[in-house]
Order: C-alpha cells, then sequence, then structure tokens
C-alpha cells in the first residue's frame, strides 16, 4: 500500500510536469526527463512529509536540490540546460492549496472586518498559509538552482556539443 | 582589427539574440553567458546591464579598441524553452566551429523561426495536467474531472483572449474567475470541492518567472529578478482577483 501510494504520487506528479511544462514550449527530447525528475521530486517530497516527519519547506529542499542535481545528470544527454528541466519539474511541487487558503482567508477577512474574532482568525490563517506557500517556492528555487554553484563548469556546457576533452574556453 | 560597420553588425546581432532570449523567459546570467560566447567568437568584448524591459549593450574591439553601446527594447515574446536550448547550442556551436556572423545569423533565423507545440495539443496536456494536481492535492476522481474540464473551458478562454491581444491583467483575472467558476459546479456534487475549486486555477501560476526571478537573485542580478518576481506576483494577485469573485458569489457552500 506505502508503495502503492509513492508510485501513484510520482506518476501524478509526472503528468502535472509535462502538462504545465507544454506551456512553455520545452523541446520534445526534454519530455521523459521532466517526467522522471518530477515523479521522483515529488515521491521523494512526499515519503520525507508522511514516513520521515520533515515539514513541507525543508522537504521541498531536498526534492529542488534533488531536481537540481537530477537535471544536472540528464541535462548532458538531452542537450537541455538544467533550467529546461528543472523548472517544469518544479511546477508540480508549487504549494496550490496554501495559495489557495491564502486568498481564501483575505477574502474571509475582508467579509469579516465588525467581527473581531473572526477578523483575527482569517488574518492568522492569510499569514500562515501565505508564510508556508511563499517560503516552499523559495526553497524549491534555490535547491533546484544550488547545483549550478556547486558543478559551474558542467552546468554551464549541458547544450555543447563538441567533445569536453577537446576544450578550448 | 573591425571596421565601424563590422562591428554595429555584431553588436547588432548580438543585440537581436540577447533580447529575444530574454523575452523568451531565459534567466539572466545564462543570457549574458551565451551573449559573450558568441562575442569571444566574433574577436569582441561584449558587456550589458538588464532591466524589464530594456537592455544596454557594449561591444568593444580588442584591436582597434573601439567601443559601440546600444540600448535595445526586449520583446514580450512567450516563454519558450525550446528556444532556450536551441540559442544556447547555437552560442557554443559559434565558438567550437569558429562561425562567420553571417552563418550565426542563417542559423538563428532557423531556430527562432521553429513552431512552437501546436495549441490544442498544450490544451489537452494542461487539462491532464491539472486534473494531476488536483489529485495530488487530495481529489477524489469526480474533482479531477471537473477540474480536467475547467481547466479545458479556462485555458482555451484565455488563447481566444491572447490571440484577441486583450491586456495580459484583465486575462488573468478572466480565466482565473470562469476557470474557478466552471469547478464550483463540484460544490453541489459529493467530492472534494474545495480541492478542486483551489487546483482549478492553478494552471495560470506564473512558475517560470517566479523561479527565474529567485534563480536571478540568488545569482546576483538582484534588480532584474525582483522585476521578475513583482510582474509574477502582479499576475498572481490577478489570479487571486478572479478567483476570489467565484468565492465571493460561492461562499455560503465554502464556510
Amino acid at each position: 500500500m506505502m508503495a502503492m501510494d509513492i508510485i501513484l504520487d510520482g506518476f501524478f506528479a509526472a503528468v502535472a510536469a509535462i502538462g504545465f511544462g507544454a506551456i512553455s514550449d520545452p523541446p520534445l527530447r526534454a519530455f521523459p526527463r521532466i517526467a522522471i525528475l518530477a515523479a521522483v521530486g515529488h515521491a521523494l517530497r512526499f515519503c520525507l512529509m508522511h514516513y520521515a516527519g520533515l515539514d513541507i519547506a525543508t522537504a521541498s529542499l531536498c526534492a529542488g536540490v534533488t531536481i537540481g542535481m537530477g537535471s544536472l545528470w540528464l541535462g548532458r544527454g538531452a542537450h537541455c540546460p538544467m533550467t529546461v528541466l528543472y523548472i517544469p519539474a518544479l511546477l508540480p511541487m508549487i504549494p496550490g492549496i496554501y495559495a489557495y487558503h491564502a486568498v481564501f482567508a483575505l477574502v474571509m477577512f475582508l467579509q469579516s472586518l465588525r467581527d473581531s474574532v473572526a477578523e483575527l482568525h482569517y488574518m492568522q490563517e492569510f499569514l500562515v498559509n501565505a508564510t508556508v506557500a511563499l517560503s516552499v517556492i523559495f526553497m524549491l528555487a534555490v535547491g533546484a538552482t544550488s547545483p549550478i554553484f556547486i558543478f559551474k563548469h558542467r552546468a554551464f556546457s549541458l547544450t555543447r556539443r563538441r567533445d569536453r576533452s577537446k576544450e578550448t574556453k | 582589427m573591425k571596421t565601424k560597420d563590422e562591428l554595429t553588425d555584431i553588436l547588432d546581432f548580438i543585440a537581436e539574440y540577447a533580447t529575444y532570449m530574454l523575452g523568451s523567459g531565459v534567466h539572466t546570467s545564462r543570457v549574458v553567458r551565451c551573449s559573450q560566447r558568441i562575442g569571444v567568437s566574433q574577436g569582441v568584448d561584449v558587456q550589458f546591464s538588464t532591466f524589464q524591459k530594456s537592455t544596454i549593450l557594449s561591444v568593444r574591439d580588442e584591436g582597434s579598441r573601439e567601443v559601440i553601446t546600444r540600448v535595445v527594447p526586449i520583446p514580450a515574446l512567450p516563454i519558450s524553452f525550446q528556444r532556450n536550448a536551441d540559442l544556447g547550442a547555437l552560442s557554443w556551436e559559434a565558438l567550437d566551429e569558429n562561425l562567420s556572423l553571417a552563418d550565426i545569423r542563417r542559423k538563428y533565423e532557423l531556430l527562432i523561426s521553429k513552431p512552437h507545440i501546436h495549441p490544442m495539443i498544450v490544451l489537452l496536456t494542461v487539462g491532464f495536467a491539472n486534473a494531476s494536481f488536483c489529485r495530488l492535492f487530495g481529489g477524489d476522481w469526480i474533482a479531477m474531472g471537473i477540474v480536467f474540464i475547467s481547466t479545458l473551458v479556462g485555458f482555451s478562454v484565455k488563447l481566444r483572449m491572447q490571440a484577441q491581444g486583450l491586456n495580459h491583467f484583465l486575462i488573468f483575472i478572466l480565466t482565473a474567475f470562469i476557470a474557478s467558476f466552471c469547478a464550483s459546479v463540484s460544490l453541489f456534487l459529493p467530492c472534494t470541492s474545495e480541492t478542486a475549486l483551489a487546483t482549478s486555477v492553478l494552471f495560470l501560476v506564473p512558475g517560470v518567472p517566479l523561479i527565474n526571478g529567485v534563480t536571478d537573485i540568488v545569482e546576483g542580478h538582484i534588480l532584474i529578478g525582483c522585476s521578475r518576481l513583482v510582474n509574477a506576483f502582479l499576475l498572481i494577485i490577478c489570479l487571486a482577483i478572479g478567483l476570489s469573485a467565484t468565492l465571493l458569489i460561492m461562499k455560503e457552500g465554502l464556510v
């Protein structure tokens, strides 16, 4: 059952990444790699949150780093820069439910300005959800970008077709 | 040593190349690197500063020490990872194969005229993607079906409005309203209606500018990174306005 949950999580993340990625017109050769990265990243975050008890922001950072490293590894074969692979793979991890709850709490806050208890409750809901949503997005982007700083040379030459042993620059 | 005309031709090409990449959603440090690589292949030094709407480029010929500078507007183009990968590869090819400027320009014209993915395929895949997203957030099969249809309706209306040249903030507000309003059907059915409503608008989240903005900031291009984030947040606010309109109409069923 546990394995099934993880596989299903990875599968739906892969479908989401392919669909959201298609809006940004990636090369066709990138799609299988985007699907693999999204499935691995999302399933890892799922496991870290549900079985290791990690919070969503830290789990997102770990998933972001994994996707970033994976895009560095898979980018060479597809001659794709890291961003082409990791941005669509990160999209299924955007914390949509938290963002929705933040918007809903803001709407309800404005509707209950004369009721101080409800007002406080909705403002707290808004701040909690907005903070989680922003932290997760930041952690995802920083996590996926971090391999660029560690493996600069490799990250900057993924679209190069000439053998790296004959490098001139 | 280059004549002034040759230097101007190089500057004009690099200006067009760099602004095309910036307009297609490539993060700043990559555009700088690729442009400078093309500059090296042509024997000139390229430096530039970039803002949200325009770029200032300087090209210097090491032989004659002549410098020319231009301010170039950045065109508003659809985001394209295909162009991102192809134009980056072109800069390496220019350097490794010692291509002439005429050859680079010919290859560049070919690359930017490649067709985009067909809108109908994008429409269907976005529908499935948003339905999968609904599932990831704990939605059931009915909610997934409703999200799929809402996304198809919302996305096709968005494409139609974009073809009409409507203001993009207005497009985001209207699309978010239409998609979430369609998804509010879920309130009258036995399903996870809150998840359906929440995910119905998520195909509008400007993920590429958000992630590019953070990437630019951590790579030291703080000004343009902030500009990209502000731009993305404006679109998210528009999305929230459209969603709020539905929530205001339907709030009795949600509280």
